[in-house]
């Protein structure tokens, strides 16, 4: 009931959420018969693990839906194997070390986790995995091994490394470090995936820097909003270089008499997220395929979202900040363009600019930053209202690759216009037939009385 | 061809005492010369570490044609850097005299005598006439129809030197444009807030503090002016350089309203809360506060011409400095106020 209410409360977010679920049509559907009784296996896995992102490769394009699926679930069973508290590291480290082996394999499976971890399920079915993975094509397969030997080494030295389990993250170079390995090497797999699949210049992989960002935008984000959470899990990833200016104890941000230390916390942990932003837009300038584009732009918006909701907020100290998901559903349906990318950035940077109080000592320097930040936006995309006659937008890379994008974006564009009219369609006759319906209720109520 | 000598026109003024200050900094300093209408303070900001002893001193008028190649011949320049113009709010009369009149006499002075190379301080200005401006950049067209008699006569003078410009006289130029300079010995920007502050008038904002304002620490600006000496001295870059105009800011552009909110902020002042009139009433406003000023014979705190300005975006993008001259702020917008209002505390203001 919480949802219903709140979407009733935000009219134009329950109008979005009825938009997503009934009147946006999928480019590439799904063919259930068409597929073998183990890739049905591995979607059944996918929703298991994550229903949020099941849904979201659902929508991918064909050449690069099922090799993004079996990425998924391979670092899902990774780090099902790292996260599981009953599995002694003498017997994970070996396992995290050797995975990308495992992938070498036909029928390798595990069967030691513990019984209440939750996404056990997909290492019990390894070898389900396996043989959708060497179905993949080979440069498909050679990246997930790849990204896999990455990620499990990175992963077994953090067990091993005891100064970060006692002390958590130190210096911004360390949170970084961390925020490489859980998340910017997803972001490399996923480049390469799709500059394999002709989505995306190779460029793309020359400018790895790119990807880093994508992945350390979100991570970044979720770890300032997981505050409370981490903390009574006995985890902390707020670094301890930005945290201490604030505070002696990172845990004492939870008490009321901490609370504006805690604040000003947050607006500089939100303030290094920023320093990825452009990194953000410039490479999602440059993602060709529009399924592709969707797959990538959609957790940015959230986060930026979810980052203009922590930014300053009290309740981070409480629990988890959620954005609303009337919100979220129109983040997704105006996200499908490179222009609606830009005006939601647009639109949450200023928000963030606003909250900043006079007395933050960043203040100054939030504001800079998202000026900065507005003027690439007006560099990628201007207003033409803005440019005299006789001027024109100087001609650099990243304004050439946005206006080459928002070109490509055209052909979508009246695909979306119609969805809108369609729902606007539905609604009016819904609205007229309410209206009449109260005017028959009434005349009949009178009528009765009479 | 080395910077051996320097003659700053205007150099006793504001920008002037960074010009010096900057170039006294530079290895292996140039002799300095200054040509201005009067000379250099006897109390100058602590701020500035040059010795006045050791400047060369010509007091005479810009638009006399004696005046200028004395000063020429003394101090024989590689390069003349002219920074000279009168402030804010003064008479047409004035502005025609210096930035044109003047200008059009030291360009046929400095040929006359062969000097080769010069460096003219416009203004960001010329391309704003009450419209937003939005991350321009030197492809902006100059309107038709100028805000002022001041940017008028810079935009013209601006013309001037750059047409002045020949690769076979030789005679090479340069033009400048800064946006919203302050630091010390500023008498508008910083000042003009703590007057604000004083009034007791900081909870008013005007506007939705949602556009964009380049200021420039004068030190910065300084700065642009030695690097673009420096390639219309050198064969290599004198022909990118020559003939070319130039955005020069802090390159952080920010939000007018949070840059004053910094400077009352650095004064020890935050307010709790804001009133904000957003621009049509104030607009309305500041014609009635006009009106009432008329009557009562007043200074008029608020105009509409104020609030145009305040409520304007106003930045620049100015890649063209930082590829061609490689200009590079060295003083960021928190220490640029930070040494304005340290100066302005110096001298009481």
């Amino acid at each position: 009931m919480g949802k219903v209410t709140q979407l009733l409360a935000h009219p134009t977010e329950l109008k979005a959420a009825l938009q997503l679920k009934f009147f946006r049509k999928s480019m590439y559907p799904i063919d259930v018969n068409s597929q073998s009784e183990t890739e049905k296996t591995c979607y059944k896995l996918l929703k298991k693990t994550s229903r949020s992102f099941c849904a979201v490769i659902m929508e991918l394009n064909p050449e690069l839906r099922n090799a993004i699926m079996i990425f998924y679930l391979v670092l899902r069973a990774l780090d099902t194997i790292e996260d599981d508290m009953t599995i002694s590291p003498d017997v994970k480290v070996p396992i995290l070390r050797e995975f990308d082996s495992y992938l070498l394999t036909k029928d390798w499976t595990f069967n030691g986790s513990g019984p209440n971890e939750k996404d056990r399920i997909v290492l019990v079915q390894f070898d389900v995995i396996l043989a959708e993975y060497h179905k993949l094509k080979p440069e498909y397969q050679d990246v997930i091994k790849d990204i896999t030997f990455k990620m499990g080494n990175g992963m077994a030295d953090y067990i091993s490394n005891e100064e970060f389990n006692l002390n958590g993250v130190k210096t911004v170079a360390d949170y970084d470090l961390y925020c490489h390995y859980v998340a910017g090497l997803v972001g490399e797999g996923l480049t390469k995936l799709t500059v394999a699949a002709e989505f995306g210049p190779a460029s793309l992989i020359d400018d790895m820097h790119l990807s880093e960002s994508m992945g350390l935008f979100l991570q970044k984000t979720n770890i300032i909003r997981d505050y409370k959470e981490d903390m009574d899990d006995g985890r902390s990833f707020w670094p301890e270089e930005i945290w201490s200016k604030h505070t002696e104890k990172l845990s004492n941000f939870t008490k009321p008499e901490y609370l504006q230390d805690g604040l000003n916390c947050t607006s500089d942990l939100v303030l290094n997220v920023l320093e990825h932003v452009k990194d953000v837009l410039i490479y999602l300038s440059q993602i060709y395929d529009n399924s592709t584009f969707n797959f990538c732009a959609i957790p940015q918006v959230m986060a930026i979202a979810t980052l203009s909701a922590v930014f300053q907020n009290p309740l981070v100290f409480k629990q988890n900040v959620k954005i609303r998901k009337g919100e979220t559903c129109k983040l997704i349906l105006e996200s499908r363009t490179y222009a609606g990318v830009l005006n939601i950035f647009s639109k949450y940077l200023k928000t963030i600019h606003h909250k900043c109080p006079v007395s933050d000592p960043n203040y100054l320097r939030i504001g800079i930053k998202c000026g900065e930040l507005e003027q690439f936006l007006e560099e990628l995309n201007p207003n033409p209202s803005h440019i005299p006659k006789g001027a024109k937008p100087m001609q650099t890379v990243y304004y050439l690759n946005a206006k080459k994008k928002l070109e490509l974006d055209q052909s979508i564009v009246p695909i979306l216009k119609k969805e809108y009219s369609t729902i606007n369609t539905v609604l009016s006759l819904f609205g007229c037939s309410f209206i009449f319906f109260l005017i028959f209720a009434y005349d009949f109520a009178k009528n009765s009385a009479v | 061809m080395s910077l051996d000598s320097v003659l700053l026109i205007g150099g006793a003024g504001f920008l002037g005492l960074h010009l010096i200050q900057q170039f006294w900094n530079e290895s292996p300093r140039p002799e300095i010369h200054v040509f201005d209408i009067r000379p250099i303070p006897d109390k100058i900001s602590k701020y500035f570490t040059f010795d006045p002893a050791a400047i060369h001193i010509h007091i005479g008028d810009l638009t006399s044609e004696d005046d200028v190649k004395l000063a020429i011949k003394e101090s024989n320049p590689s390069v003349i850097v002219h920074s000279a113009s009168p402030m804010h709010g003064l008479p047409q009369a004035v502005y025609e005299k210096v930035n044109i009149q003047g200008t059009a006499n030291l360009i046929k002075c400095a040929k006359d005598m062969g000097i080769t190379a010069l460096v003219y301080t416009s203004s960001a200005g010329v391309i704003f006439n009450g419209q937003d401006i939005h991350n321009a950049d030197e492809s902006w067209p100059i309107p038709e129809v100028p805000m002022d008699g001041y940017n008028e006569t810079k935009a013209i003078a601006e013309e001037m030197v750059l047409k002045a410009n020949s690769f076979d006289e030789p005679f090479y130029t340069v033009a400048l444009r800064p946006a919203g300079i302050f630091g010390p010995g500023d008498r508008q920007l910083v000042p003009g807030l703590r007057n604000v502050l004083k009034n007791g008038q900081t909870k008013f904002q005007v506007g939705d503090n949602n556009n964009l304002f380049d200021w420039t620490y004068a030190g910065n600006v300084a700065d642009a002016h030695i690097l673009a000496a420096k390639k219309l001295l050198d064969p290599s870059s004198l022909h990118q350089v020559g003939g070319e105009k130039f955005f020069i800011t802090n390159d952080t552009p920010s939000y007018f309203w949070t840059l004053a909110r910094t400077v009352w902020k650095a004064d020890g002042h935050i307010d709790s809360y804001n009133i904000v009139l957003n621009r049509p009433v104030a607009i309305v406003a500041g014609y009635l506060s006009e009106f009432f000023s008329k009557i009562l014979k007043k200074e008029p705190g608020l105009t509409p011409f104020r609030v145009k300005v305040v409520c304007a975006y106003r930045y620049h993008n100015i890649t063209k400095a930082k590829t061609i001259l490689g200009y590079k702020p060295q003083v960021g917008l928190e220490e640029g106020i930070r040494y304005t209002l340290d100066w302005m505390n110096e001298t009481n203001q």
